[in-house]
């Protein structure tokens, strides 16, 4: 290697030269502006670790399966493209995000031919989409892997029309398709293998994004991005007691680590917003100062106040302006118009003044900035419960669980340095339930873009395996490909007894033990009371019987695990 | 292509069919079983599935496709207690999608098993003297007998010979024991040295059948071996033995077809029929192929080496001459529904099964039925190769409570009112189960059956017994190669059209139309069938008429 004396690693080096040198006066005034904003703020990664790596070729490996053929030949290739330290995003095509296409620099597709020439049933979306109008992969480099059986007379159609489509689309082939019978292995690797050195002959670009301007908030000094929802899928399968949305959103230029949450400001629904404003009898249309800036009172009650199981303190505050006599509860604001009448609609302008400010509500992210560039993605449970009978949804999660692709909104990054994941190669052991899992597939997706040595040992909790097992399908290609060396799973409803995460725990205590005391790293994420109380009670249990100490000996050693930052939750 | 094939070597490497099974049962985060272990769990008489309506919905959530395992048991000659159908029934309530299926080979099968639910299923089974060893995989499976008792008097004699069959021709090896039941490991292997499978099973399937002339309800030329008992004045003289049978091929590929089963002599004593049988397996054993499992059936061995040298190496294997083949005489392939007696008097009453799905729908409330005549412990229950079921053994005094039941849970009134052409139809499962499906076959064909009823009455031919089978695949599991019209399904919503068969078995049918959808399929019939009500002879089978007009060849 070049040792370069610069500041910048060789490559950073490069690219500066190569932005900088044909940039005109202007563009590089923004530019020196941007990187001053950059440094300005606090965001910068800290730690070596959290260095993206950016000289890593990028690949996409997506399959089309009937039989599970091009699923193991995909997986297999990609566990080999891995340990050659390439970033692989390895997907089943039913899976794939089709809108990601034109974004794609690297794509290579594995498929196979169903009997009657037609593509699996699981590319057929795939197929379709490719075979429509109105995009180009002008950038995209690809090759076409397919699948088949000689004795059938359309021998690999749909493999050989989607490499002539890719090409009509404006991808450049980089390697000819290549056409397997039943016994494709050989054939398989001498695919992958011709793409390899394809790959190593071309110079690495990349594609800036486009800087967007970050609104901040003056007061909290916290960026506002806005995201757009480009994916949101409930990941509970029918028969689930649960409604738990996978939520994918574009927001460029967005900066986090592994661990970070966002932080969002719910919008009241808009049916409370309407009989709010038809029981008071106020204008939607009047304009309301509130926090240094004006709203319509429609947007103001959609978007700025709560007016849902407002505070005691807020509810005391109304009754003196309808001077009336309200017990001291939570109550919503529309219940106290309707039993609690305005004397004028009028008053309703002292009502809004009184309104505290929606607060926004914090989730952690699922995703990671190297695995997926420019996105952030959410675990979001639906939140059910009774009161009076009546069944009523969390705010929050509820107005996500209901966005539907392309709706935009605003959030901030949420920083958690108490909660990183440590060096490359050291080892983690995470443990989870439900949605808590959203900080280990952010973890784990950052391990195994960035090529991180450490082993990886998830526990996790659910209802159900058949309809909760969340990022099943995520789960077993990390398990598959390396990236995850163990899972222990506790579905709480499926046997005659409830098994939860602690009893697995319990149940390899001795693996448990073993990884802490070799320098692993603990993390727990999701509930807080039982889960992460039940699960640090074992932990302790565990650290007494395998490590043979006493229990204040124990608690001392969790304690050194706590100080040493061996140990991290992020629950609630 | 002299290789053996993979299954072949995940055979050899089973280690007597254990496969990796118990760590297969272990690996959580699946629901599926290893990929090696999907062969081996087969001999076990499991097929791994999924819901393939499901798939692409669940990839959009991230999960998995809902794996779930069917369940076959082995029942030579179909037949049931009242206490183990009771038991049956439980497991299925708990365990499975809740249907009872009875399958064209004359037991049950269970659907939906999640693979944790599998050990918990097999040891209720167990305990009910059930199992499923070899109901499926490359092996002899289910053993068939002609099912109704009135057939002959000494049908018990003949139906005997099921069992003997199926003890003769079971592997010898303890896994099922070990993996499903927990039972101790054997410490000494050579308890379980299998002479007759060795270490590699069979190259393919392999069936047997028995047919009580005159009615081959068992369809025993659709079988690797088909033996045909010749009774003479209420005696057992013996067995025609044919070889051969088998309908499954695959389409595009023309070395693989369908083909009736070639009799090739006679024996006379048990001993005998015992040891052809043996040696016949034994011969396909050695000589079959194990490199392309589309040509591995006997037929193809059969049709390679030639009958006389199959029947020559037979007889140089069992010591003795077959004798030369004896008179008999089909002249039905049906099922005899509602109450017969037997010779000795007691009763039997054949309920109709549409696709041989038992469960309560509608005013159809044939599985509660079969549950409370269980319950009075007065008949047993013997399944039929048509998929229906015979409350079986009554006594004379008891048969006006059954015939109650069966009145008050609408099984008489659907047996009664139900079309011969619907009762004589028949399909296999095929989606959403089963992997191999290309078009679909049980929840379709009874909607089309209505509107091929219409067509018959039309043309004033409503109580003509013409046989109608459906497959969703050209594998041939309901046998729709041997019926007078067959629907072979090619892609999702299309068909071949086979015309030609007869309606005795003995005479498969061939292609008259390719890959047609509904609309055609119901012109064509209607122009066929006003054509044979009007040009018909006497007694002229449709199968008969079809071939009479060329519209196949012979």
């Amino acid at each position: 290697m070049n040792q370069n004396k610069n500041m910048l690693a060789g490559h950073k080096q490069q690219l500066l030269t190569e932005l900088t040198a044909g940039a005109s006066r202007e563009e590089l005034i923004w530019i020196n502006g941007y990187i001053a904003a950059l440094v300005s703020g606090n965001e910068l990664p800290v730690t070596d670790d959290a260095v993206r790596v950016t000289t890593a070729q990028k690949i996409t490996l997506v399959y089309g399966t009937e039989t599970g053929n091009s699923k193991r030949v995909a997986t297999d290739l990609a566990a080999k493209a891995k340990k050659k330290q390439l970033q692989v995003k390895l997907a089943s095509l039913d899976q794939y995000r089709l809108t990601d296409l034109s974004r794609e620099e690297n794509l290579f597709v594995v498929i196979s031919t169903q009997g009657d020439g037609e593509p699996p049933v699981a590319a057929q979306k795939f197929y379709d989409h490719i075979h429509k109008n109105g995009f180009r992969l002008d950038k995209t480099k690809f090759s076409v892997l397919a699948l088949g059986d000689t004795s059938y007379p359309l021998f690999c159609k749909t493999g050989e029309e989607v490499d002539a489509q890719l090409e009509k689309l404006g991808g450049k082939r980089i390697v000819p398709i290549r056409k397997c019978d039943v016994d494709y292995e050989n054939d398989a690797d001498a695919w992958f293998e011709e793409i390899l050195q394809s790959l190593n002959q071309q110079p690495v670009t990349h594609s800036a994004g486009v800087p967007v301007t970050v609104k901040a908030d003056t007061k909290s000094n916290k960026k506002i991005y806005t995201g757009t929802i480009v994916g949101h899928v409930n990941l509970n399968d029918t028969g689930s007691d649960k409604e738990t949305y996978h939520i994918e959103l574009l927001a460029d230029d967005v900066d986090y680590l592994p661990g970070d949450s966002i932080g969002i400001v719910p919008e009241n629904p808009s049916a409370i917003v309407e009989q709010i404003l038809t029981v008071s009898g106020a204008d939607r249309n009047t304009i309301i100062a509130f926090k240094d800036a004006s709203y319509s009172l429609f947007d103001l009650l959609k978007k700025k106040v709560a007016v849902i199981y407002l505070h005691e303190r807020v509810v005391k505050k109304y009754a003196s302006i309808v001077q009336q006599e309200i017990p001291e509860m939570k109550m919503d604001l529309l219940t106290l118009l309707q039993l609690y009448p305005l004397q004028n609609k009028e008053q309703f302008a002292d009502v809004a003044a009184i309104l505290p400010a929606q607060s926004p509500r914090i989730y952690t992210i699922a995703s990671s900035p190297s695995a997926h560039d420019g996105e952030v993605h959410l675990t979001v449970e639906k939140y059910v419960f009774t009161v009076n009978d009546e069944t009523k949804y969390g705010l929050c999660t509820d107005y996500l669980s209901g966005l539907s692709i392309d709706t935009q909104f605003d959030f901030f990054v949420q920083k958690n340095k108490r909660f990183r994941l440590p060096a490359a190669d050291k080892n983690v052991l995470m443990i989870a339930k439900s949605t808590g899992i959203a900080a280990f597939r952010s973890f784990l997706s950052e391990r195994d873009a960035t090529g991180a040595t450490g082993k990886n040992w998830l526990f996790f909790e659910e209802e159900k395996f058949t309809t909760d097992f969340l990022y099943q399908t995520e789960l077993q290609d990390w398990y598959q490909t390396g990236v995850l060396n163990g899972i222990s799973l506790a579905f709480s409803k499926d046997g005659a007894e409830p098994l939860y995460v602690q009893d697995k725990l319990r149940a390899h205590g001795k693996e448990v033990y073993a990884w802490m005391v070799s320098g692993g790293y603990v993390y727990v994420c999701g509930e807080k009371d039982p889960m992460s109380v039940e699960v640090e009670k074992e932990l302790l249990s565990i650290i007494e019987t395998h490590g043979g100490l006493a229990a204040d000996k124990a608690k001392a050693y969790f304690e050194q695990l706590k100080e040493e930052g061996r140990y991290s939750k992020d629950v609630y | 292509m002299s290789d053996k094939s993979p299954i072949e070597r995940i055979k050899e490497a089973s280690d007597h069919l254990r496969g990796t099974l118990k760590e297969s049962l272990q690996d959580e985060i699946t629901g599926a079983i290893r990929e090696d272990d999907q062969a081996v769990v087969k001999f076990h008489g499991m097929y791994q599935q999924d819901d393939r309506d499901r798939r692409e919905e669940r990839a959009a959530k991230k999960l998995e496709r809902l794996y779930t395992f069917m369940i076959r048991l082995r029942l030579p000659g179909g037949f049931l207690t009242p206490e183990q159908w009771i038991a049956v029934h439980d497991i299925a309530g708990e365990n499975s999608t809740g249907v009872i299926k009875i399958t064209s080979r004359q037991t049950l099968q269970l659907h939906g098993i999640l693979k944790s639910n599998i050990k918990p299923t097999i040891h209720s089974f167990s305990q009910a003297k059930l199992d499923s060893i070899a109901t499926c995989g490359d092996i002899n499976r289910n053993v068939l007998c002609s099912s109704h008792p009135k057939e002959s008097a000494i049908h018990g004699q003949v139906f005997a010979y099921a069992d003997k069959i199926s003890q003769l021709l079971m592997p010898k090896t303890k896994a099922y024991y070990e993996v499903w039941l927990d039972e101790e490991q054997l410490l000494d292997k050579k308890e379980e040295e299998d002479p007759l499978y060795q270490d590699r099973y069979l190259p393919r399937k392999f069936k047997i059948a028995i047919a009580i002339p005159p009615n081959n309800d068992v369809d025993v030329f659709a079988n690797d071996i088909g033996l045909i008992a010749v009774i003479e004045n209420d005696v057992l003289k013996g067995f025609n033995i044919a070889i051969g049978g088998g309908l499954s091929s695959t389409h595009g590929n023309a070395e693989t077809y369908p083909r009736l089963a070639t009799l090739i002599g006679f024996a006379d004593t048990e001993e005998k029929v015992l040891k052809a049988v043996y040696e016949i397996a034994t011969i396909q054993r050695d000589y079959g192929n194990r490199s392309d499992r589309k040509l591995a059936r006997l037929k193809y061995t059969v049709d390679k080496y030639g009958i006389d040298w199959y029947k020559a190496e037979l007889e140089k294997r069992t010591g003795f001459a077959l004798a030369p083949v004896a008179d008999y005489t089909f002249n039905s392939r049906k099922d005899h529904f509602g109450w017969h007696p037997n010779h000795e008097g007691l009763w039997y009453y054949t309920a109709f099964v549409e696709n041989g799905r038992i469960l309560d729908e509608g005013n159809i409330q044939l599985k509660t039925a079969l549950l409370e005549i269980a319950k009075t412990g007065k008949a047993n229950f013997r399944f039929t190769c048509n998929a229906n079921v015979i409350i079986s053994d009554v006594a004379e005094a008891d048969k006006k409570e059954i015939d109650t039941l069966l009145a008050t849970y609408g099984v008489a009134r659907n047996t009664e009112v139900s079309s011969v052409i619907r009762k004589n139809a028949m399909a296999c499962v095929a989606f959403p189960t089963c992997p191999l499906a290309l078009a679909e076959a049980q929840r379709y064909l009874p909607s089309l059956i209505d509107k091929i009823e219409g067509l018959l009455q039309k043309n004033a031919l409503g109580n003509e017994e013409i046989i109608i089978r459906m497959t969703g695949c050209p594998n041939g599991c309901a046998r729709s190669y041997a019926a007078e019209i067959g629907f072979v399904g090619t892609a999702y919503g299309k068909y071949n059209m086979q015309l030609g068969g007869d309606r005795i078995g003995e005479r498969l049918n061939k292609i008259y139309k390719e890959n047609i959808e509904e609309p055609e399929i119901l012109a064509t019939l209607d122009t066929l069938f006003a054509n044979y009500a009007a040009n018909r002879n006497l007694h002229e089978t449709f199968g008969d008429f079809s071939i009479r007009q060329k519209w196949v060849s012979a």
